[in-house]
């Protein structure tokens, strides 16, 4: 008897203990709230990005568009085409995602567009054949740098000549004529620019356009980008309200998503022109001698069939010399 | 069922229940009780001491008890080492394994879709059937890789990472794919922006989660093959007390042997060399499995990661069409990871070099160093090409694996060999691994058998020393 006094206040410690032990703390295993997940963006991305503001108007150069007068098509040796020539390739610098201007046919894998088919005439002029262009593809920021370094003989993309450029490089005369417009959903209210102040605008880094959109009075917020492709994929993914650049480039854009549609009027003008070094003044005067030849021929050809259909008819412009 | 909410201990006083006596009374009664209860225990033990029978009986209770304590803990131990091993081979191996499976995957789904653009007109269906396997392969091996109970934050959240952009990069390469059919350049900018999910965000995630459980492997490998240090400590306590104990008796009962506390001693004995022997055994092999096994594993993977990685280079660096430094700098750092310059050096020929003696997964490795350098020459092949301007006919070097001198056809051979050779590493693993688990077989019953012989020796032989004294 005695043994069990002595286990009692045991057995009673012991209950206390278990149950103590067996309060709860705490609730069910967290299982990590579901997040919302950050959608994804195109490479390089920037909103709202740094734009230096000096306009082209501050370091005025008088009419930027007018080039060399072209000086007949011949090729006196050592000059740059003589040295093109005898390596038996033109290497331009080009747009391998600007439907209708310069794209790549995933049917065929080659280039295609209204930028390709001048730079295969020049390259058909110079070296006998059009696949003699070797196409490197670029981004509008690195235009002026591949021309600077030599990486490319000549740049065909869609490239507005103003006379900031012209500092860096020299211009062909000019090969078609753009305006500025905006780019929009079909379901939306916005009639231009105006109409988007505090929302996001897209172009391409690099572009006068993004500097257009950064300049203008109603304030959108401006969004850069690679390449003009990048613009449509944020537009359809629903991160830009609209895209602003020339009316050539956004028609390409609206034949890809027929949700989207031009509005408004050309707010600027954008004289396109051939990008060449600086140095080789010999190569301008060729490539506007050629560009005097397709005037008359290949490029309505070209024009009908990449452009017509969304811009209307459209002749020549006229190109100005000194 | 918790009584209480709160985990604030109580004291017992407050604690009332149906049939029991007033909480006050007794809570003060059971304190008292059990105080009592170790004087008089104290009391006891210092009385008994003082007599020559209630000293034996003192040191058999403690020699009895001590026995026992050894015998369990070993027998503890052992059975933690054999669950050590088994959770090396049944659990933490095939963790890693499917997180390498998981990186290669989604590695190999970037790849493909890379090259199903580089590809002109319709998509070959075999690039088709490529990319949904590897997709689906990714989601299978991702749920292997999460089954892991013991996953720390560092490994779940990779896991969420994973587990959320998945289903979006595979929506994104299809919208890809749809306005790729329809000839819209927007296809390929959908490409990047899937190639650029994959990897900035996804793939970071899975290389990080093929670490994290690489390291884990490890750590349990070396946990496998500690010394158990408390299992050795009470053992040699043990036998000293046997050893002192028998000197006493020799001292007081001039008797040289006491046939019980001998066996106690010789059955402790056995239990040291037995697990001396097991142990050692175990160590080796394990050591062996890390060698020949996970190590060789490792080094395989994460040269197929970096193949995987310059194979994708390669591709983007087409894709973007002559401004892809980035990718071209990549690859050459990538490829000289994996073999070299020529494909007779990094992680592959490391591999070679650890696999001497291994034939089956040396010769495997050998093939695998041929493709490597094939794949590069093949490599400066399509670069070649591209800078000349023929970029069809570098496009084609590079993907279509239909033709001798592609790289594509390299690539996928050294895959195929690489796949080999990482099996060869896992079976090495799990024999070495298994034989270590072998080693230990019957141990933890040993012990607990051991024990009980020599707590009987124990009591027989001072119960007889006693029994002189009545």
């Amino acid at each position: 008897m005695r043994r069990l006094k002595a286990a009692a206040p045991l057995a009673a410690l012991l209950t206390v203990f278990a149950v103590i032990s067996a309060c709860a703390s705490g609730g069910p295993r967290d299982l990590s709230p579901m997040v919302s997940v950050e959608p994804p963006m195109p490479a390089n991305v920037t909103i709202n990005p740094e734009i230096e503001t000096t306009s082209s108007s501050g370091d005025d150069c008088g009419d930027p568009t007018v080039s060399l007068r072209p000086q007949g098509l011949d090729i006196p040796p050592g000059s740059t085409m003589d040295k093109i020539r005898k390596r038996r390739k033109l290497v331009v610098g080009v747009d391998q995602n600007t439907f209708l201007f310069g794209f790549r046919n995933p049917a065929t894998g080659q280039l295609e567009g209204f930028d390709i088919d001048i730079a295969k005439a020049i390259a058909e002029k110079l070296l006998g054949h059009p696949a003699a262009a070797k196409f490197r593809a670029i981004t509008s920021d690195q235009r002026i740098e591949a021309l600077k370094s030599g990486k490319v003989d000549i740049v065909v993309r869609t490239m507005t000549i103003n006379c900031e450029r012209r500092k860096d490089i020299e211009f062909s005369s000019v090969y078609y004529v753009a305006g500025q417009r905006v780019l929009v959903k079909k379901a939306s209210e916005y009639k231009g620019l105006e109409d988007l102040g505090g929302k996001r605008v897209c172009a391409t880094s690099g572009s006068t356009s993004l500097r257009n959109i950064a300049a203008s009075p109603a304030k959108p917020i401006p969004v850069a980008v690679d390449n003009w492709s990048d613009c449509l994929v944020m537009m359809q993914q629903g991160q830009v309200e609209a895209i602003s650049t020339d009316d050539t480039i956004l028609a390409g854009m609206a034949q890809q998503d027929p949700t989207l549609h031009v509005v408004g009027d050309r707010f600027t003008e954008e004289p396109y022109g051939i990008g060449i070094p600086k140095e080789n003044k010999d190569m301008v005067r060729y490539v506007n001698a050629v560009l005097e030849e397709i005037r008359n021929g290949l490029w309505q050809q070209s024009y009908n069939k990449w452009l017509k259909p969304a811009l209307g008819s459209n002749s020549p412009p006229r190109p100005k010399y000194r | 069922m918790p009584i209480t909410t709160t985990a604030q201990p109580r004291p017992p006083g407050q604690l009332t229940s149906p049939g029991q006596m007033p909480p006050d009374n007794r809570g003060r009664s059971g304190l008292r009780g059990v105080v009592g209860l170790a004087r008089a225990g104290v009391r006891t033990v210092v009385r008994s001491w003082t007599t020559t029978p209630g000293r034996l009986t003192l040191i058999a209770t403690g020699l009895v008890i001590l026995t026992l304590l050894t015998g369990l803990t070993a027998a503890v131990m052992a059975q933690q080492k054999t669950d050590a091993v088994s959770e090396l081979t049944n659990r933490r191996e095939p963790l890693t394994a499917a997180a390498g499976q998981v990186y290669r995957a989604l590695s190999d789904a970037d790849a493909t879709a890379s090259s199903s653009f580089l590809s002109t007109g319709d998509e070959p269906p075999a690039l088709r059937v490529r990319f949904i396997n590897d997709i689906a392969q990714a989601g299978v091996f991702l749920a292997r890789a999460a089954s892991d109970p013991e996953a720390g934050p560092e490994i779940s959240r990779q896991i969420d990472i994973i587990g959320e952009y998945l289903p979006i990069y595979a929506e994104l390469v299809g919208t890809a794919r749809a306005n790729n059919q329809q000839g819209f350049p927007a296809g390929a900018a959908y490409l990047r922006e899937a190639s650029q999910l994959m990897q900035s965000t996804i793939l970071p995630a899975a290389e990080a989660l093929y670490e994290a459980d690489t390291r884990a492997l490890a750590d349990r490998q070396a946990e496998a093959r500690g010394f158990p240090w408390l299992t050795a400590l009470l053992v040699t306590g043990l036998l000293a007390a046997l050893i002192a104990t028998q000197l006493y008796l020799k001292r007081r009962t001039k008797r040289v042997f006491n046939i019980g506390l001998v066996v106690a001693t010789a059955a402790i004995v056995v239990g040291v060399l037995w697990s001396s022997a097991a142990l050692i055994t175990q160590s080796v092999l394990i050591s062996s499995s890390e060698t020949n096994g996970s190590e060789q594993v490792d080094r395989l993977v994460r040269a197929r990661i970096a193949g995987l990685k310059a194979r994708v280079d390669e591709t983007l660096l087409l894709v973007s069409r002559g401004e892809g430094q980035q990718y071209a700098e990549e690859f050459t750092r990538m490829s000289e990871e994996m073999a070299g310059k020529d494909g007779r050096g990094g992680l592959l020929a490391e591999a070679r070099a650890a696999a001497e003696g291994h034939d089956a997964l040396a010769a495997t490795l050998d093939k695998a160093q041929e493709h490597a350098a094939a794949w590069l020459k093949a490599h400066a092949k399509v670069r070649d090409l591209d800078d000349e301007g023929e970029y069809l006919e570098a496009a084609s070097v590079a993907i279509d694996d239909t033709r001798e001198d592609s790289s594509a056809r390299a690539f996928n051979k050294l895959d195929i060999e690489l796949n080999t050779a990482i099996q060869h590493g896992r079976q090495n693993f799990f024999d070495d691994a298994s034989d270590a688990g072998a080693a230990l077989t019957l141990l933890p019953w040993g012990w607990i058998v051991l024990g009980f012989v020599a707590a009987g020796g124990v009591a027989v032989g001072i119960q007889e020393r006693l029994r002189e004294y009545r």
